[in-house]
């Protein structure tokens, strides 16, 4: 996948075999039989050139990225525990009575450890 | 019967007004991992009543008193007296069905809230797992994205997942103390905490002791957490990572509990710590010993005066057919 989106064009089995072995080896059939799952599982989109397929991906890193945060953060009320937060998306007065709880505290007492 | 009748009403107590009494105070955020043990303690009490009741009406029947006679080596007789309820088969029906719906509705619904939150975090970690490089030494991955966040998926593949904008918001302090924030989460084990809460509040919605422990649960877990990573790095790191982390994803897609806990949390860290004093930690304690002593005692209580009583009053006079034998073969056995 990390070659297809830094890529940014559609590649060949065979070119991105190439591109693989420069870090490992690796045969044909195993980059092929990879993509092809890959394929079948959304990730990519293929379309037919001659007698081999170009791949490319489905969406981009940050739509999955995006996708991944959404789901992060619409955790329902139902509450399944898949993940656990370190805080919670919130707007932005609420933001901003935090910040302006914290100055309040570092004003008055300087930096002084607590 | 009384038996039954006293244990019901102790776990309609504590089920309807036992929240009542604890949401009181500021107890809960001086020492929150004792907070929550006591919702549990509390939670845990209320159904082992429930079902004890039902026990307790049942335990006249054939099967359950000649097993408790023959564990206790105690009259028969005196057994069933002492559980006996005035209609018989009909209530001793209803109270086996009882102890038994309420054990396997929670059971039921812990399993599958399990499963459930097994299955979509998998879900999750195979997205991840494509979309981003892990920092395999660390167990932190970095996920690619504009809004700074951060978060644990505990489980089979524990992580931390921080977001690049996260990264590049937090100073390193700040950024320790958020890690070991999760790390907390992680290593207590807070998923199953927080799972074993929701389930019961979903398998009897109408509770308003598991309603409330599973909202009061969820918030301590996060100051449980907070004072695991303040022990640590500073309470004022973890107070001011929490500000710098706040421009998170916009309200459409968050939950509206969110804002007003993050607020609270910070204005908690930025006081000094208040552990309790150790007079209201023993008063809290010996409290929680009771709740759990209270339907013990009195669910055992007649079995064991049972046990005690050096004869089986049928055996020393003339029996009739049915009952004087068998009340004799269980003294005989000992």
């Amino acid at each position: 996948m990390d070659r297809l989106w830094v890529a940014q064009r559609q590649m060949s089995v065979r070119e991105v075999l190439e591109e693989l072995r420069e870090q490992r080896p690796l045969a044909y059939t195993t980059v092929m039989t990879v993509m092809d799952k890959l394929y079948h599982k959304g990730w990519l989109r293929r379309e037919r050139e001659g007698r081999a397929y170009l791949y490319r991906p489905a969406a981009s890193r940050e739509t999955y990225a995006a996708q991944l945060m959404s789901q992060a953060f619409t955790q329902a009320g139902d509450a399944t525990t898949t993940l656990i937060h370190f805080i919670d998306a919130m707007s932005a007065d609420e933001a901003a009575a935090l910040h302006r709880a914290i100055d309040e505290r570092l004003g008055a007492g300087g930096e002084d450890r607590l | 019967m009384i038996v039954a009748i006293l244990l019901i009403a102790y776990a309609g107590i504590l089920g309807v007004i036992g929240p009542k009494i604890f949401r009181g105070g500021t107890w809960a955020e001086r020492s929150p991992r004792l907070a929550i043990m006591c919702w549990q303690i509390l939670s845990a009490s209320t159904l082992a009543s429930v079902t004890l009741a039902g026990l307790a009406l049942a335990a006249p029947s054939a099967p359950l008193s000649t097993n408790l006679a023959t564990i206790l080596r105690a009259c028969l007789m005196a057994i069933k007296n002492g559980y006996a309820t005035p209609s018989g088969v009909g209530l001793t029906l209803a109270g086996l069905v009882l102890a038994v719906v309420v054990v396997t509705r929670s059971l039921s619904c812990l399993v599958a809230g399990l499963i459930r939150s097994a299955r979509e975090r998998t879900r999750h970690v195979r997205v991840l797992s494509l979309v981003t490089k892990s920092c395999e030494h660390t167990g932190t991955i970095i996920l690619d994205h504009s809004t700074p966040a951060a978060y644990c998926l505990p489980g089979r593949y524990r992580r931390v997942v921080l977001t690049s904008a996260a990264l590049s918001t937090l100073d390193s302090e700040q950024l320790q103390a958020v890690l070991s924030h999760e790390r907390a989460h992680l290593s207590g084990r807070h998923y199953l905490v927080l799972e074993v809460a929701a389930a019961l509040n979903r398998a009897f919605p109408r509770v308003p002791l598991f309603t409330q422990a599973n909202q009061e649960i969820s918030r301590l877990v996060e100051l449980a957490a907070d004072d695991v990573a303040a022990r640590s790095y500073g309470r004022l790191p973890v107070a001011t990572a929490m500000a710098a982390m706040s421009g998170g994803a916009a309200p459409s897609v968050a939950l509206a509990a969110g804002g007003p806990g993050a607020l609270e949390r910070v204005r908690r860290l930025i006081e000094p710590a208040r552990p309790l004093r150790p007079v209201m930690l023993l008063s809290v304690l010996a409290l929680m010993i009771a709740v759990i002593a209270i339907p013990a005692i009195v669910s055992v209580t007649p079995a064991l005066n049972a046990a005690r009583m050096p004869n089986c009053p049928m055996s020393t006079s003339a029996t009739p057919s049915g009952l004087g034998p068998a009340c004799h073969s269980f003294h005989a056995s000992e």
